[in-house]
């Protein structure tokens, strides 16, 4: 990560921008459609027309939404902006004036009204604990514990990576912590809706979950979302100034520097691919292969374009919701760089990139498998 | 219109969109409408995205068919609109033609797609132990084909030479009707050599064969505090000749410096511990890469400094950033520059008269550059400004001309062409060399659809006459007009 980005607001750093393109030649989603209008140069010049009053249509401002978010531009940019808050408030921007992709409002209706990005019932949140082979008595529910467990949307509903919310659970148990999930008590961290430009509507998901932790006196909150943890940093910890929000591969670095979970042997080559949201845009790189060294035997071989230069699995940034087909490309091309290591596995820290790399992987023709490193160090407790 | 109906061309590969065809009718320069709509077309008729050589020479035999202008674009990372269409036309977007990329360890050459920027070529090659010989400071996006059209010097050539003398091929499309795909050498008819510097202007290069050299084992880099422009001329004009030669030599005055500062950086060469205020004269960061043997004998040289060194963590941080001097734009928001060659004889002269130019006028100008031969260095003199208040910014463009007039005084001349820095062609090239030039682009283009309105000849706007009083009437407005942004 930059030690230094500046953000003194669109008109500003669309003037600032230099037109240097050095953003275009890192950026996932223009490497796919090509055309200059989807290189981040191209979004910023597209913003400035409107800010200058250009009349633009809802198809030109889908520009803005092909893009993930994964901060590689704002990584490389000449002029040191922060890329990343000038999408988002692009898109505010973008909202505001009625030219946002219609799925999105769809979207933000769907999680105002039940608290999650799927519409389901809230109080299924945490019915993947129902279907575990031995679940606690409480459902790993308690009034007061000091590590509060965020599952986020993903791991709480997606058939595809609730194993990933049952893996945590597991490792946090056999490690003897004091934990527990929220339940019903959890909504949607808002992070979709601050995504497709919706900061306002944020604002009430981010007051229950604060209800929640705070109900819970917890001193320490876990996520295994990199993106619900980049919210919660963002959004909610100047309300929690005494609570650590750590993800989960910072408490497993933890724990095992501690010897606190012994782990058996695995002799599997694995390759690790580093989320936009963990890594690049939230600072984490070093806790996660941390916790991979730690495994008796497995082997970590690199792909080239890995920590603040890591690929980009396509999923972030609301583009799913927008725009699948783009998504599916960008991921079948990073699965592609991760198979060409030789490796069997692909491990990661984050169920949207298992998700997409998995879809990806369906696209090519070696054989790799994609798994969270929860479910591996879970499948590999010594206990 | 009709857009390109008849061009051999997946349909996908092209837009007619006017909000698309805006992104393609700039470069980095911002450059007000008033300047621009009354004289130039710059608008594509279409922007087209081949993606092989084969759909390049599809596009090439229709425009000659139907005369139409044709630009070619890749990564736009220059100023002079040496990218933008002038009289419409189509803009060919080349940037599909990227990667391809093919080591022969053998003979320690490449072949590449023109659109690879250098950042990746260099990269792909330090997986296979090699590196490139030079490259631009703007590696991260200049494109190796943009580079060879722009005649490029940058980090490395004091060491290997500029982009020209490391081609060893050029696969090329010439719009002569045909549109074969081509291969030059230096051997050729015509050699490639009428490629380096032509902005465009010939053909589209559609592949590129340059030298490499093995990963260079080590490398070391040094910073030095001079104390006065004297020391900092004597000091390059002495490095450059030196041998074990440096890979790079990079400098920059108390200008520069102080625009770092107010673009919000620290610039951490004010030190306690000093013998004289380091910000005050300028910066002077040397770099040797090769074998340990040679980049240990490079240290000796050093003592040929008349300077203060800064402590070596600085110097890594100066290198880790050689590739980011467009960060001092955010001291603008806006930023004008004239980069010229100059010998490196005259240098200390023209950074004193910069100096002078910007006591006088009390404006903020800061000026950095690279040695790029024994006798020759690249530099760039850069000033703030607010491209949002148009008078002002046209009385800063106008200024441009005072630092190029400045710079001819010292013998440079500009660096790249394009279509603004058509003014200066006279200082550019002699009477012989332009006649050449256009004899090559008549035997090559009969049509005259590649890049027209570029390097060749002035526009009416920015002839001598209309030119001159122009830009010095401009230019002696800025002063007093631009002072609030230094």
């Amino acid at each position: 990560m930059r030690d230094r980005v500046f953000f003194r607001g669109l008109a500003a750093e669309a003037t600032i921008c230099s037109y240097c393109g050095y953003c275009r030649s890192v950026c996932p989603t223009y490497e796919d459609v090509g055309w200059e209008s989807c290189s981040p140069r191209g979004r910023i010049h597209l913003i400035r027309m409107l800010l200058e009053g250009t009349s633009l249509t809802a198809d030109h401002m889908t520009r803005l939404y092909q893009c993930t978010l994964c901060g590689h531009c704002s990584q490389v940019c000449s002029t040191y902006i922060d890329l990343r808050q000038f999408w988002l408030d692009a898109r505010t921007q973008t909202v505001t004036r009625d030219l946002a992709p219609p799925g999105l409002a769809a979207t933000r209706d769907h999680i105002l009204a039940t608290g999650n990005i799927y519409g389901y019932q809230n109080d299924e949140r945490a019915g993947w604990v129902e279907y575990m082979d031995d679940p606690p008595d409480n459902f790993y529910q308690r009034d007061r514990a000091s590590i509060v467990y965020f599952v986020g949307c993903l791991s709480s509903f997606s058939p595809s990576v609730q194993r990933i919310a049952e893996s945590l659970v597991r490792v946090l148990d056999a490690a003897g912590l004091d934990f527990t999930i929220l339940g019903d008590g959890e909504v949607c961290c808002g992070y979709p809706l601050l995504a497709a430009g919706m900061q306002d509507e944020a604002q009430q998901l981010i007051a229950k979950n604060l209800a929640s932790v705070r109900a819970s006196r917890a001193t320490t909150i876990v996520f295994n979302c990199p993106a619900c943890r980049v919210m919660w940093l963002d959004e909610y910890a100047p309300h929690l100034p005494d609570v650590r929000l750590l993800h989960a591969t910072e408490l497993l670095a933890e724990l095992t520097a501690a010897r606190r979970l012994p782990l058996k042997a695995d002799h599997r080559i694995v390759t690790y691919h580093d989320p936009c949201d963990l890594g690049r845009n939230g600072g984490v790189f070093d806790a996660p292969r941390e916790v991979l060294k730690a495994i008796p035997g497995l082997s970590l071989v690199e792909v080239h374009e890995r920590r603040e230069r890591g690929l980009c699995c396509g999923g972030g940034g609301d583009l799913e919701m927008t725009d699948a087909a783009l998504c599916e490309h960008v991921a079948t091309r990073t699965m592609r760089k991760l198979a060409a290591t030789g490796a069997g596995t692909v491990v990661t820290a984050c169920p949207q990139c298992v998700r997409m790399l998995t879809r990806g992987g369906t696209q090519i023709t070696q054989d790799v498998t994609v798994q969270d490193i929860l479910e591996l160090v879970a499948e590999l407790l010594d206990i | 219109m009709p857009l390109t109906h008849h061009v051999d061309i997946p349909p996908d590969r092209v837009t007619g969109d006017e909000i698309e065809r805006t992104m393609y009718a700039r470069d980095l320069a911002y450059v007000p409408a008033c300047m621009v709509t009354p004289f130039f077309e710059t608008l594509p008729d279409a922007v087209i995205r081949p993606g092989t050589a084969e759909q390049v020479a599809n596009v090439l035999r229709q425009a000659v068919r139907e005369g139409m202008p044709v630009t070619p674009r890749a990564g736009a990372s220059t100023s002079y609109y040496n990218v933008v269409p002038v009289r419409g036309g189509w803009v060919l977007d080349v940037n599909d033609l990227r990667g391809g990329i093919d080591v022969d360890t053998t003979r320690q050459t490449v072949q590449v797609l023109p659109a690879t920027t250098w950042h990746e070529l260099d990269d792909a090659l330090q997986q296979k132990g090699f590196a490139v010989k030079s490259y631009p400071s703007s590696a991260v996006s200049a494109t190796v084909g943009g580079w060879v059209c722009m005649q490029g010097q940058g980090i490395g050539s004091l060491r290997f030479g500029g982009v020209g003398a490391q081609l060893t091929g050029l696969e090329v499309v010439l719009p002569d009707g045909r549109g074969d795909v081509r291969m030059l050498t230096r051997d050729s008819d015509p050699p490639l050599e009428w490629f380096v510097a032509a902005e465009g202007t010939l053909g589209v290069i559609t592949g590129v064969e340059l030298t490499v050299r093995p990963y260079p084992a080590a490398e070391s880099h040094h910073l030095f505090a001079l104390n006065d422009l004297d020391s900092l001329g004597r000091s390059i004009a002495s490095l450059s000749r030196a041998e074990p030669r440096p890979f790079t030599v990079f400098f920059a005055d108390s200008g520069y410096l102080r625009l770092l500062a107010r673009a919000g950086f620290e610039t951490p060469y004010v030190l306690p511990h000093a013998p004289f205020p380091v910000s005050e004269q300028g910066l002077l960061m040397v770099s040797f890469q090769g074998a340990r043997s040679e980049v240990i004998r490079g240290k000796d040289v050093l003592h040929r400094i008349d300077g203060y060194e800064l402590p070596s963590d600085l110097a890594l941080d100066e290198w880790n950033l050689r590739l980011y001097h467009l960060r001092i734009k955010r001291a603008g928001p806006s930023l004008l520059a004239a980069e010229v060659w100059l010998p490196i004889a005259e240098l200390s002269r023209y950074l004193g008269s910069v100096k002078t130019l910007a006591e006088r006028t009390r404006l903020l100008i800061g000026t950095y550059g690279f040695a790029i031969a024994p006798d020759m260095a690249l530099v760039m003199s850069l000033y703030p400004t607010d491209e949002r208040h148009t008078i002002k910014y046209l009385a800063a463009l106008g200024f441009t001309a005072r630092l190029h007039n400045l710079a001819a005084r010292c013998g440079g001349r500009p660096y790249g062409v394009g279509l603004w820095n058509t003014a200066y062609l006279s200082r550019l090239f002699s009477r012989k060399d332009l006649a050449e030039l256009r004899r090559r682009k008549a035997r090559l283009d009969p049509s005259g659809i590649m890049n027209p309105g570029k390097l060749y000849r002035p526009p009416f706007l920015l002839r001598p006459l209309m030119f001159r009083p122009g830009a010095a009437l401009l230019g002696a407005a800025h002063p007093a007009l631009g002072r609030e942004w230094s």
